[in-house]
């Protein structure tokens, strides 16, 4: 059994993060749930067309408590969850690699797969954590207040986050693989989170628009908001199943190329996307 | 006895650039090896392949008998390395640092020796390393190669960035490894540091191992580079003598190399009046030059050199 010690100190690194990011998360489940009433008073009379609502951006009924708090907290609390996978996935090579301490970190004996699963472990203990965060918070708010969702379904739409934010941290590990530089691997994603929202936003409701919603990560949590439809099983196991894919590629593409301490001295777009291709399909 | 270090044919390039151009070495255990070169030689190069941070795309090098790449845990858990551009965690304190390399081989903790270590580098561990000067990182990062006891040490340039009392101080511990039978391989592109602390020395430039050599020989062939001022120009063929090299006359200033020892040309310049007198450390361009005997040398070389 090799020592954690990797796993330890990848979760001692990101104690204020992690800290910080349940707070955040706390903060706004919680004010949600005790904003609720009034968000329902006001309405109680202002009945939102089928048209406005897809119009902004979603087809969940904001009058219910179960539509409201899917809209208000699950809609988008998952970037922020995201946000954070972004920064630990593509700190957890690419970011030794531009820091230089990869060196000191790859000469002792420790293979380069345990580096990667232990970091990745660490990591989704973090995004557990941070998630936890926010269910913390409903249950301190929701008992205070008369919104007709159930703790447990929260539980279980909390649950829900987890795929689609571990696809992105997938996506994050996998470029910091291919791109030994964090600035690159971190853009790169962060193009890809922010162009797929909005497309799968965008897309709500405009029906020439609508094939591509199934392109995007985001239908795969959106359209399963389990607070109003339930989970849908199989859009939880293709994220994790394309995550699982995502770590395997990034564990092929690390055990096989140059470690570069410093970065990458070739950053040229064309070089980088080759080497991708080769490292990953194994030419 | 299986040797420390065995390179075959080892070759790298990185894109169309060659960093090393099949190299073969081979460094008994038990000794302080020094790996003399220039900047961009390929001294990391070679190093970073024995610790399989990168692979070398043609021949095979071993550590203490194991593949460095096959078996490059086996490597990893009996060497020391110092990266030659040491980075180390910020926001860590230097005895985490410590603890956290320790973790990697627990069976070999002592704190015994750590803390012996740590005195007589005269380290401060409560620091943040952040807060520390550019020496006492080098410190740290020389602590930290030392702190399981390592068959083999490998340290890339140790003493650059350090002040000359703390490299004697370096030199005594790489002394103390060697003595307890541990094999010490470093890097420098200094010659005389090479010259003080090590048994023996290969010579690496442009990918290529140009030399290998017992330090003893190297010193034998020690170039001097000579500048004197006499009082007025000195006769013609002063200097027409064995091992002088790189004449060149300015005035009454004459600069030169002296490849066979210094007793005849110092008696020649005796004869004169003498106002100035300097003697400078052969650069490793002089000394590749005094190893490549005429014909040895390519013409780009010479030309280079005139």
């Amino acid at each position: 059994m090799p020592p954690l010690n990797i796993f330890a100190k990848t979760l001692r690194d990101q104690k204020w993060q992690i800290v910080g990011f349940a707070f955040a998360l706390a903060a706004m489940s919680s004010t949600s749930v005790w904003l609720w009433p009034s968000v329902r008073d006001s309405l109680q009379n202002f009945d939102i067309p089928a048209a406005a609502r897809a119009f902004l951006g979603s087809d969940l009924d904001f009058a219910t408590g179960a539509g409201y708090l899917s809209g208000r907290y699950f809609g988008w609390t998952e970037i922020l969850a995201i946000v954070y996978v972004i920064i630990a996935g593509t700190g957890a090579i690419a970011g030794e690699e531009s820091a230089s301490t990869i060196d000191l970190l790859l000469a002792q004996p420790v293979s380069r797969r345990s580096v990667i699963l232990q970091k990745l472990a660490a990591i989704i203990l973090g995004l557990a954590i941070i998630i936890f965060g926010g269910y913390a918070g409903f249950l301190v708010s929701v008992p205070t207040v008369d919104i007709a969702v159930s703790l447990a379904d929260i539980a279980v739409a909390c649950a829900n986050m987890l795929p689609i934010v571990i696809f992105f941290f997938a996506l994050s590990l996998w470029a910091g693989a291919v791109a030994p530089n964090r600035g690159m691997a971190a853009g790169v994603v962060i193009a890809v989170t922010t162009a797929t929202y909005f497309v799968f936003t965008l897309a709500n409701g405009v029906e020439s628009l609508e094939p591509v919603r199934y392109a995007t990560p985001f239908y795969y949590y959106g359209a399963g908001l389990p607070l109003v439809y339930g989970i849908v099983w199989w859009h939880v196991g293709l994220l994790l199943s394309v995550s699982g894919v995502l770590v395997l590629l990034t564990l092929r593409t690390f055990e096989r190329r140059d470690v570069s301490a410093g970065g990458a001295t070739d950053l040229g777009l064309r070089s980088v996307v080759r080497r991708a291709i080769a490292q990953s399909t194994g030419t | 006895m299986t040797p420390a270090i065995q390179l075959n044919g080892v070759a790298k390039s990185y894109g169309d650039t060659r960093a090393l151009s099949g190299i073969d070495l081979t460094v008994e255990p038990g000794r302080i090896f020094g790996f003399l070169g220039p900047n961009g030689a390929g001294k990391t190069t070679t190093i970073r392949i024995l610790l399989d941070l990168i692979r070398p795309d043609a021949g095979a090098a071993s550590v203490l008998g194991f593949d460095c790449q096959r078996q490059s845990l086996e490597v990893r858990r009996r060497v020391g390395y110092l990266p030659g551009d040491l980075r180390l965690y910020e926001s860590m304190r230097g005895d985490v640092l410590l603890d956290f390399i320790d973790s990697f081989r627990p069976e070999k903790r002592d704190p015994a020796y750590r803390r012996a270590l740590v005195d007589r580098l005269d380290l401060d561990l409560t620091r943040r390393i952040r807060a520390l000067s550019k020496g006492n990182r080098q410190k740290l990062g020389l602590v930290q190669a030392l702190l399981h006891r390592p068959d083999l040490l490998v340290l890339d340039e140790p003493t650059s960035g350090l002040d000359p009392i703390v490299q004697d101080d370096v030199v005594h511990l790489l002394e103390d490894a060697a003595a307890e039978g541990r094999t010490v391989f470093f890097s420098s592109h200094v010659l005389p540091e090479v010259e003080k602390i090590s048994q023996s020395v290969a010579i690496i430039r442009a990918g290529k191992i140009v030399a290998i050599e017992d330090v003893a020989k190297l010193k034998a062939r020690s170039v001097h580079v000579i500048e004197v001022t006499f009082a007025a120009p000195p006769p013609p063929g002063l200097f027409a003598l064995p091992g002088v090299r790189e004449l060149r006359r300015d005035g009454a200033t004459v600069h030169f190399q002296a490849h066979d020892g210094v007793d005849a040309v110092l008696k020649a310049i005796a004869t004169q009046r003498v106002l100035d007198l300097r003697t400078q450390q052969p650069s490793l361009e002089d000394v590749f030059l005094a190893y490549y005997t005429e014909p040895e040398l390519p013409q780009e070389e010479r030309r280079a050199s005139a």
